[in-house]
């Protein structure tokens, strides 16, 4: 490929490029698809996916086949505690929050620890911590009514809150600024780096590879129970796994977004329009009138297709 | 010179060794120990009519798990298992329906059946070995459009499995059920597997793919074979669940998918690759199901159950992880 | 006859060309050697007739037809079978797997014939019986093997490929004497039948055992062709290092000991893995050498000094306190600073910016929390310059830049802000002559400013022109101590050979 298409092979061009083609064809498909309201819409889901990516993100670019399958568990475990801590009420918006962020931090603790301390290799760790997680969630929901969103909380989230945008948009803007302020502009980020693309030369160099891994996981627990938080008050009330749905979209945003899941390269930038890509496409098909089978079809067909612009891995002849 | 690093390998004992030649030795003690639990808490629970019932539930595990141990012997994984599983269950349920349901229909369904596991395995095989995608994002793409093709097949759960066909599976023949002679089946085959040229390729290319490439092995080609053969066996575990459920569901296997990748990890395997043994899965399926029994019999009040096997397994994970690693450091 | 030849061929990797132009005849029944100094080309050059590596330009001949070897099974289809240097072993199999690996005996068409593959890797196996140690048997995994071991069987692997044209890349590196002997008795067996070997060596004597003629490979270029019996090691050696020889010798007597610093770090009776009992001091503005045939635990000395892994036992004091080392991390917080040679394991971070590679140390000793690339980078120029780095920009990713300013970058980290006691763990390996010379001209200029500088070197020439002082270590432990007019390459190599 020559210099001036190199930048065809940047995923953040291609998902960018991508998202805009897939609105003029729903656009296209179905009148209004592209209207303001709608975009708004899908950028409220796409910012739930966004915000568990991030965590996602974090924990594959940290390497050493990081991944994190317990989000779309935390993500559910949140929402319910955060329906339970507020009760439906506003003033228990505050201690909703903590608890969010304690039960996320707690669980990707957890996590952090069985894959440094005791070495198991991520992607079993954290399935079985799901396991644990989908269990809890029958216990809590047996024993407790399941909470409601505060009204503030729905608000927050559905009505739009500063120049037309809701207050989630916002949110999200700022993670994905805090993300990429700290993934360039800080030492942490460098070390995020350094330990998914040769661990053992960070190592050397004086990074504290351990606790910058358990470090992650901690944030990967966080960030979903923050989207547990946000996902009670898209939904008003929790139900049985709201957060199921996020475990793997988290991965191929993630993927989509130019981060391979060797870890080491990729941001979250290309992660954000992972998330509105994958989002738009599932509306899309949403809207085109087919079996929910078809449907299907062409949701997994397009995502094969798709990777093939980025992620394909190096042959075996230099 | 070269007597320093003998003298360190001598100190890790016959342990080390034992665990090399059987990397499902931790797993056994922990079927078991588990067995022994069952028993202590259910006596009834060790009769042969229990364990056979045991089997019949969990061979349709047990056979995923053992179509993802040979993705996983090449460092590869298949997270579309559950999704073919699912395929074949409502092909050859539709197919034995419109065949009229008698004893030659459910041959030629299961033929079918086989041939949908395998082209699916083929497809799957294709996007990771030769079109190069990541594996676990690329197999959950193929699962997704399985499934699709499932829902298109059978739209929603419930179209019934010809009569024959569970009395087969549920039933005895000259006093044995039936499923032991499917596990006897599965044992000659998995013994027929351990001996190929596909199972020694996989391993060693899971060992070092770029090894195994400047070896001279078709790296791509045997990646695709572990992949179809992990197509055929995820189809043997689809006539399983339609003997044990008796009925077509086009989401049955989804739940199964990782399961499979847990037992592949119980049993001694490693994700890594390279380096495990289909025994060790097709004992690690027993234990999946065992902690369930376990957890029922031990009389754990029911909306407790779920969280309890969730913690059970993650324990028998760490266990045989922790295990295995310290026979071979 | 001429049976396998190259022209022009060529291969670039990104920006770094691995092999610029290389010509190479090989006749039916001799053994060719090929000969070269670290990162010249001669792998590359290897691979891309093993089909491993696809060349950018140039022809391949084989019997004076030109053929394209696709790829390793297309060059096991031609002839050619090779021992990788890194080798080719599948660690969980056993080793009569692994020598047949590439084509494993059948029985039908699907299954493994165990019989003939005991029985023909038996074969190979025997031919090794003597020299191989009783624990190298048809059914050990191959993980379980010494690096000896793997080695030959590595060569078995090569040999049963019973291609006419074998490549073998440095099958020796590991090898003792007697293993040695017997490859070479094999080799001559081999010729005799009307084979075709090439063979990589660093070891001069081995070169001037087994071969029949030899070609010599220079900075990604084949330089010559010469019969062994017309030429001699000082000869060769001449070729491979060309004009730049000057660089190599900075010095003609190696500058007296500053002992006006006082003692920066003393060790005493430290024992870890690989080395024991182990006692020594370096004072400020010295040079403490390391020396002795490779791996007798001067490098796990190093290692252990730098917490990674620490040592078991003894005492180390750093400028009067006592030094407790559990980690790199805390090393370097004490002062220490650490420079490996196997710059991929232990120094690039891989397709990170060249200033993310400079910088890391640099953020750890300020305990930066941010990382401003303007204030990182006033930290990272000077230290590039002094080492005479060429990089177009510090955004650039590491991979861009060739192996000796790699290092550079990796040695750079280290300087920012100046450490105590400098540990050089074989820092110039598979670097270019000139960076080499920028690297020791920096190093002395270091010690003159009241660094403690601990330097081993694989290379006896390195240690010999800028060692103050050097301890030869064999076995784990230091043998002999050489300082002032007794460092002698004569006492060098006394000392190293003495108890092996």
């Amino acid at each position: 490929m020559s210099q001036a298409l190199s930048f065809l092979r940047n995923p953040l061009v291609v998902a960018l490029a991508l998202i805009v083609a897939l609105l003029v064809l729903g656009n296209a498909l179905s009148p209004g698809f592209a209207s303001g309201q709608q975009i708004l819409r899908l950028l409220i889901v796409a910012a739930l996916l966004g915000i568990v990516a991030a965590g996602q993100n974090l924990v594959i670019l940290g390497g050493r086949e990081g991944i994190d399958l317990s989000v779309g568990g935390v993500v559910s475990l949140s929402a319910i505690v955060a329906g339970n801590a507020m009760n439906g009420l506003d003033a228990g918006i505050p201690a909703a929050i903590l608890a969010c962020v304690a039960t996320g931090a707690f669980f990707g603790l957890l996590n952090g620890l069985g894959v440094t301390l005791l070495r198991i290799p991520p992607l079993v760790m954290t399935l079985g911590m799901l396991g644990v997680l989908q269990g809890l969630l029958v216990v809590i929901r047996q024993g407790v009514p399941s909470g409601r969103a505060a009204p503030a909380l729905s608000e927050f989230v559905t009505r739009p809150f500063l120049l037309g945008l809701p207050g989630i948009i916002w949110l999200w803007i700022a993670i994905g600024l805090l993300m990429a302020f700290i993934l360039n502009r800080t030492v942490l980020g460098h070390r995020i780096y350094a330990i998914g693309s040769n661990e053992h030369a960070a190592f050397m160099a004086g990074v504290p590879v351990r606790r910058m891994r358990v470090l992650l996981f901690v944030l990967s627990g966080v960030f979903s129970a923050i989207a547990g938080f946000c996902l009670l008050g898209y939904s008003g009330s929790s139900f049985a796994n709201v957060g199921e749905q996020y475990m793997l979209a988290s991965i191929i945003a993630v993927v989509l977004g130019g981060t391979p899941l060797s870890g080491g390269k990729g941001g979250y930038t290309g992660t954000m329009a992972g998330a509105v890509l994958l989002v738009i496409l599932q509306s899309i098909l949403t809207t085109i009138n087919i079996e929910e089978s078809g449907r299907q079809m062409v949701f997994g067909a397009t995502l094969l297709l798709l990777m093939l612009f980025y992620g394909r891995g190096r042959g075996l002849r230099a | 010179m070269t007597a320093t690093p003998s003298i360190a390998r001598e100190g890790r004992g016959g342990f080390g060794a034992l665990l090399d030649r059987f990397p499902f030795l931790p797993a056994i003690v922990i079927l078991i120990v588990l067995l022994v639990l069952n028993g202590l808490f259910e006596p009834n629970s060790l009769s042969f009519r229990s364990l056979t019932g045991l089997v019949r539930t969990y061979m349709a595990l047990m056979l995923l798990a053992v179509a993802q141990t040979y993705v996983v012997y090449a460092a590869d994984i298949d997270l579309s298992v559950g999704a073919i599983a699912s395929l074949v269950n409502v092909t050859i349920i539709v197919l034995m329906q419109h065949l009229g349901g008698g004893g030659l229909s459910v041959v030629a369904a299961l033929g079918v059946g086989v041939l949908v596991g395998l082209a699916c395995g083929l497809v799957n095989g294709f996007v990771v070995a030769a079109l190069r995608l990541q594996a676990i994002v690329a197999t959950f793409a193929t699962s997704i459009f399985f499934t699709g093709l499932a829902l298109t097949i059978l739209p929603v759960a419930g179209m019934p499995a010809p009569t024959a066909f569970w009395r087969t599976y549920g039933g005895s023949f000259f006093g044995i059920p039936f499923v032991f002679y499917c596990v006897a089946v599965l044992a000659v085959l998995l013994y027929l597997l351990a001996r190929s040229r596909l199972a020694t390729q996989l391993l060693a290319v899971g060992d070092g793919q770029q090894a195994a490439f400047q070896s001279g092995l078709p790296v791509t080609a045997i990646r695709i074979g572990g992949y179809a053969l992990c197509g055929v066996f995820a189809a043997l575990a689809a006539f399983c669940i339609t003997g044990d459920t008796a009925s077509g569901d086009p989401l049955v296997g989804a739940k199964m998918t990782l399961f499979s990748v847990a037992a592949v990890v119980l049993g001694g395997s490693a994700l890594s690759g390279g380096f495990g043994t289909v025994v060790g899965s097709v004992i690690a399926a027993l234990i999946i199901g065992l902690i369930n029994a376990l957890v029922f019999f031990a009389g754990t009040p029911s909306h407790w159950q779920n969280f309890v096997q969730g913690l059970a397994i993650l324990a028998a994970l760490m266990v045989g992880i922790l295990v295995s690693r310290r026979g071979r450091a | 006859m001429t049976k396998l030849k190259l022209s022009g061929v060529s291969k670039a990797y990104g920006a770094t060309m691995a092999l610029r132009h290389g010509d190479l005849e090989i006749e039916a029944g001799e053994v060719h050697v090929l000969i070269g100094a670290n990162g010249s080309g001669k792998s590359t050059l290897c691979k891309i007739v093993a089909g491993s590596v696809r060349p950018d330009r140039g022809t391949v001949l084989i019997d004076d037809r030109p053929v394209t070897v696709s790829g390793p099974r297309a060059a096991k289809a031609l002839g050619i079978g090779i021992f990788y240097q890194e080798l080719s072993l599948a660690e969980h199999r056993s080793v009569a797997e692994n020598i047949l690996m590439p084509d494993l005996p059948r029985k039908g068409r699907l299954f493994v014939n165990r019989e003939a593959l005991a029985e023909t890797a038996g074969r190979y196996i025997a031919l090794f019986a003597q020299v191989a140690g009783e624990d190298l048997t048809a059914d050990t995994p191959v993980g379980r093997l010494r690096a000896d071991q793997r080695q030959l069987v590595e060569i078995m692997k090569a040999l049963a490929s019973k291609a006419p044209v074998l490549i073998f890349d440095e099958p020796t590196s590991a090898l003792d004497r007697a293993q040695v002997d017997r490859f070479f008795e094999i080799l001559r067996g081999l010729r005799n039948e009307g084979r075709s070997i090439v063979f990589i060596s660093h070891r001069m004597d081995e070169i001037f055992a087994i071969g029949d003629r030899v070609t010599v490979i220079r900075d990604g270029e084949t330089i010559g062709t010469t019969t062994i019996a017309d030429t001699s090691p000082a000869a060769v050696i001449r070729m491979m290092v060309g004009e730049q020889e000057g660089l190599a010798v900075p010095q003609d007597a190696p500058p007296a000991s500053a002992t006006g610093g006082g003692t920066a770090l003393s060790v005493a009776h430290l024992s870890g893995q690989g080395f024991s009992d182990v006692s020594f001091t370096v004072a400020r503005g010295e040079i403490l050498g390391l020396g002795g045939l490779h791996g007798q635990g001067q490098s796990a000395l190093l290692r252990a000094l730098f917490g990674a892994p620490p040592a078991h036992s003894g005492a180390v004091t750093l400028a009067g306190a006592a030094l407790r080392t559990e980690n790199p991390r805390s090393a370097i917080t004490s002062g220490l600073a650490y420079v490996s040679g196997d710059r991929g394991r232990d120094g690039v971070i891989t397709g990170r910016p060249i200033l993310e590679n400079v910088t890391p140390v640099h953020a750890l000793r300020n305990r930066l929390m941010l990382a401003s690339p303007g204030r990182l980078a006033a930290g990272a120029l000077p230290a590039l310059k002094a080492l005479n780095t060429k990089f177009a920009g510090l955004s650039h990713p590491i991979s861009s830049l060739s192996g000796g300013n790699q290092q550079k970058i990796v040695i750079a980290r280290w300087l920012i802000d100046r450490p105590d006691v400098l540990l050089l763990d074989d820092p110039t390996k598979g670097i270019d002559l000139s960076a080499k010379a920028d690297l020791f001209a920096l190093i002395r200029k270091l010690a003159e400013d009241g660094l403690a500088i601990i330097l081993y070197s694989s290379e006896d020439a390195e240690l010999l022109n800028n060692a103050d002082r050097i301890l030869v270590f064999n076995g784990g432990s230091v043998r002999r101590e050489l300082a002032g007019a007794e460092r002698t390459r004569y006492n060098l190599y006394h000392a190293a050979y003495e108890a092996a």
